[in-house]
């Protein structure tokens, strides 16, 4: 039976624990197994640390004996992204600039999961500070799309999605700043939840974009995502933006068959691989044929959002990164003299590519004479494209597109072509530009492919999206999919 | 809009050091990406950014003391330190 472990969702596993049939150590036990079987050829974690895992999993065999079990995600692990704190574990960034750094402090979504029961279950790879669409730009190593080891992913949260599909962890945490959750879940066939900007605290997360930057649950059901999402909203003084939990948001949903949804004019069409729109009007189909409303919406300024969002995002990274200068924690380089080379020799080393066009596209759009130009009107265009996504979910209860215009690409294939690469998020981007709540749920196959559909709703509506997500979940197969590895 | 880009200015306003081929690649990149962000300045936008803030209201902490990691768990973590304290190149130079 332990070799099944590894299929279950988070819940069934919950329910074995808590009729006493299954122990963490058990679960634990045939997880390490399953990592050892297949992490090698996924390359989803970057580090797990077994003596601790099985600690905590006897920790919470030990709470459950003792009738002190902490609620529906006790003894479940959880592995999360290498930018989110967890104290006594790596947190790298996948960045040669912090790979030596072991967090002295857990983050606030740390602390919720110790206080829920869970298994703090080992360090995922991501691209280098959350920058990128594919994992590729890891300084640790390469992960691989369980569904085809020859593509990428998604990313940045690619770890997060690989090790759900490879059946290497129930639940994951990820985080997104322009579909960094989202763009692997679909290209992985999981689901993946950004929620609103607030909902969650971003204490301990390594910030890249301030105003754009969310943790978010991730997992192979909905009903995995809702449990791990519920566990993790939470009010934390530390994060000047968190709000804390909302029942608007996590309970009042209403009848998922009566929902009006609204179509973005446009995005099926230029650019939308032909098998991603059949997989997406067939969801649309669905919905319809269970009642919903469909209409099409206008959001006219939705081909400016990629160009807003690179603009605001690099900002605010060049902004972020300034504080890896080699003096505090991170890398230090060797080649030290007065402290300007030591800071410019530390960050020239420890930065990949990626992170350094990025922090030198950020500064050009803030440098003296090009600000009002390139970030200003950045603003200006990011209030516009969050004014028209606010009036059209004034009118409908959510907005469907494609998460992601193709499916996952081969490795290496767009490796040198970093504009290629941003036009990854433009269905996925909006929802960060105007703080909504956005989720992916798997909706079908290109080939053997995975394809997601995206739903954005108005702010804490969490509950909507997964309720319209359960519809669908409920009358296909999508739920609960793994990659035969 | 992208007129006046330069990769060596750049690089010195962001404490990076590139080599030549980097200055190349890079700036024919980050060319190549300016181009497609043509597209804002051609845009007709609202003249207040007022609306870009995504949450209304900032709630702003009192400034009190809190828990802090303290100098062991810091110093464990820095670079290089010495006596309890982080060590970094000389700032001031000895007055001769």
């Amino acid at each position: 039976m332990a070799d099944a472990l590894h299929t279950l969702s988070a819940a069934e596993l919950g329910r074995r624990l808590a009729a006493g049939t299954l122990t963490s150590r058990a679960l634990c036990e045939a997880l390490i197994a399953r990592y050892q079987a297949v992490n090698d050829k996924v390359g989803a974690f970057t580090h797990l640390d077994q003596a601790d895992v099985l600690a905590q999993a006897d920790a919470s065999d030990a709470r459950r004996q003792a009738g002190q079990g902490r609620g529906p995600l006790e003894g479940i692990p959880v592995a999360i992204k290498d930018n989110i704190a967890v104290k006594g574990q790596p947190l790298t960034c996948s960045s040669k600039m912090l790979a030596p750094l072991v967090s002295p402090y857990d983050s606030h979504v740390a602390e919720r999961l110790r206080a829920a029961g869970a298994i703090l279950y080992g360090r995922l790879n991501m691209d280098e500070f959350a920058m990128g669409s594919s994992t590729e730009n890891s300084a640790l190593r390469k992960t691989f799309n369980p569904w085809d080891l020859a593509r990428i992913p998604g990313g940045s949260s690619g770890g997060s999605a690989a090790a759900l599909a490879a059946g290497l962890v129930p639940l994951s945490l990820g985080s997104d700043t322009g579909g960094s959750i989202r763009q692997p879940a679909s290209h992985c066939g999981v689901v993946g939840l950004k929620p609103t900007y607030g909902l969650i605290s971003r204490f301990g997360l390594v910030a890249f974009a301030s105003s754009l930057d969310q943790i978010g649950p991730m997992a192979r059901s909905i009903e995995d995502c809702e449990l791990l999402l519920h566990a993790l909203a939470s009010a934390d003084a530390r994060d000047m933006t968190c709000f804390g939990p909302s029942d608007r948001a996590l309970t009042a949903a209403g009848d998922a068959k009566k929902f009006r949804i609204g179509i973005p004019k446009g995005f099926l069409g230029k650019g939308v691989a032909p098998e991603v729109a059949a997989a997406v009007n067939a969801a649309v189909e669905f919905y319809r044929a269970q009642g919903c409303a469909i209409s099409e919406v206008e959001l006219p300024s939705a081909d400016l959002a990629v160009p807003t969002y690179y603009v605001v995002a690099t900002a605010e990274a060049s902004s972020n990164l300034g504080r890896y200068d080699g003096v505090r924690y991170g890398h230090r380089s060797a080649a030290a003299g007065t402290p300007v080379e030591m800071m410019t020799a530390s960050r020239s080393e420890g930065f990949g590519p990626e992170v350094k066009r990025r922090i030198l596209l950020g500064t050009f759009v803030l440098s003296a004479g090009y600000a009002d130009a390139y970030y200003v009107r950045a603003l200006r265009a990011r209030a516009k494209i969050r004014a028209e996504y606010l009036a059209a979910l004034a009118g409908v209860d959510v907005l469907l597109t494609p998460t992601v215009p193709t499916p996952a690409f081969k490795v290496g294939e767009k490796a040198s072509d970093p504009l290629q690469l941003y036009l990854e998020d433009i269905f996925t981007i909006p929802a960060n530009l105007a703080g909504l709540p956005a989720i992916s749920v798997p909706c079908g196959k290109s080939g053997h492919l995975p394809v997601g559909f995206h739903l954005v709703g108005a702010p804490l509506s969490e509950a909507k999206l997964l309720a319209a997500g359960r519809l669908f979940e409920a009358a296909h197969g999508y739920a609960h999919q793994q990659a035969a590895l | 809009m992208a007129e006046g880009f330069d990769i060596d200015h750049l690089a010195k306003l962001a404490r990076l050091s590139l080599t030549a081929e980097e200055k190349a690649l890079y700036s024919s990149q980050l060319n190549q990406i300016l181009g497609h962000f043509q597209a804002l300045a051609d845009a007709d936008l609202p003249a207040t950014i007022d609306d870009a803030r995504v949450v209304d209201e900032a709630a702003l902490r009192s400034d009190e003391p809190g828990p802090v990691l303290g100098a062991e768990a810091v110093t464990r973590i820095a670079p290089a330190s010495r006596d309890g304290q982080i060590s970094v190149p000389r700032v001031v130079d000895d007055e001769s």
